[in-house]
């Protein structure tokens, strides 16, 4: 089993996250990876540039970690990998990768939903969106902490 | 007693804030000082998902701090 759970200034690119967690699974079923990426438009529809995802020097590895971890307790996968951006992202670029691997696809697609909707409310980031319309933080909706609430 | 503030709540506060503490108390209180002091984010600091931070663990608001200590507040976090 492996646990990969990190937290990057660079840009991402989900084709090697992918690669890798491939590498890590080979043997495996099933790989299901999710990439989230900078919306273009906000919430009320003004145009994005960038998003600033704010990061604290001990908490947010932490908090990635132990995400990571629990989904890979919880649902017996074989292989995690979690890559989160933070600093300076342009709109249009992935944010994060998360992904799982295991001998069937349901354990799989079950830790990679788990790992977004808690990474979406328990992910120590702050995320502020930047454009011509001025700058907003970004915080979860009821809705991502309801579907948190799913899992107990 | 150094405290830092975090995403929106450095928006409101600053990053530091450098407050006079004679005695230990708790993060409540502590949240009351400094809402009593900037009223504007007073609603802010109010907010329940307000988390406070001593040398890196989440402590809740009766947890009681040393003069000595640095505290952290954070606000609602969100990854993804």
């Amino acid at each position: 089993m492996s646990v990969i759970a990190a937290i990057q200034e660079t840009p991402l690119d989900p084709r090697d996250e992918l690669g890798a967690l491939l590498g890590q699974a080979r043997g495996d079923g099933a790989a299901v990876s999710f990439v989230g990426v900078a919306r273009l438009v906000s919430r009320d529809g003004d145009p994005i540039d960038r998003l600033i995802l704010e990061h604290h020097p001990t908490l947010t590895r932490r908090s990635l970690e132990g995400i990571a971890n629990a989904a890979a307790r919880r649902f017996e996968v074989s292989h995690v990998r979690v890559v989160h951006r933070c600093g300076e992202i342009p709109a249009g670029d992935p944010i994060v990768f998360a992904g799982a691997a295991w001998a069937r696809r349901r354990a799989a697609f079950d830790a990679a939903d788990y790992l977004m909707d808690r990474l979406k409310t328990e992910a120590v980031l702050w995320k502020r969106e930047e454009g011509p319309a001025g700058s907003a933080w970004i915080e979860p909706r009821e809705a991502d902490y309801h579907e948190r609430g799913r899992w107990g | 007693m150094k405290i830092r503030f975090h995403g929106r709540l450095a928006d409101a506060l600053g990053r530091e804030l450098d407050i006079d503490l004679q005695a230990p108390c708790t993060i409540g209180r502590l949240r009351q000082r400094i809402a009593a002091s900037f009223p504007l984010a007073a609603g802010l600091l109010g907010d329940h998902r307000v988390r406070a931070c001593v040398r890196d663990r989440l402590v809740a608001d009766d947890h009681r701090v040393a003069i000595s200590d640095a505290v952290e507040f954070l606000p609602p976090v969100s990854g993804g």
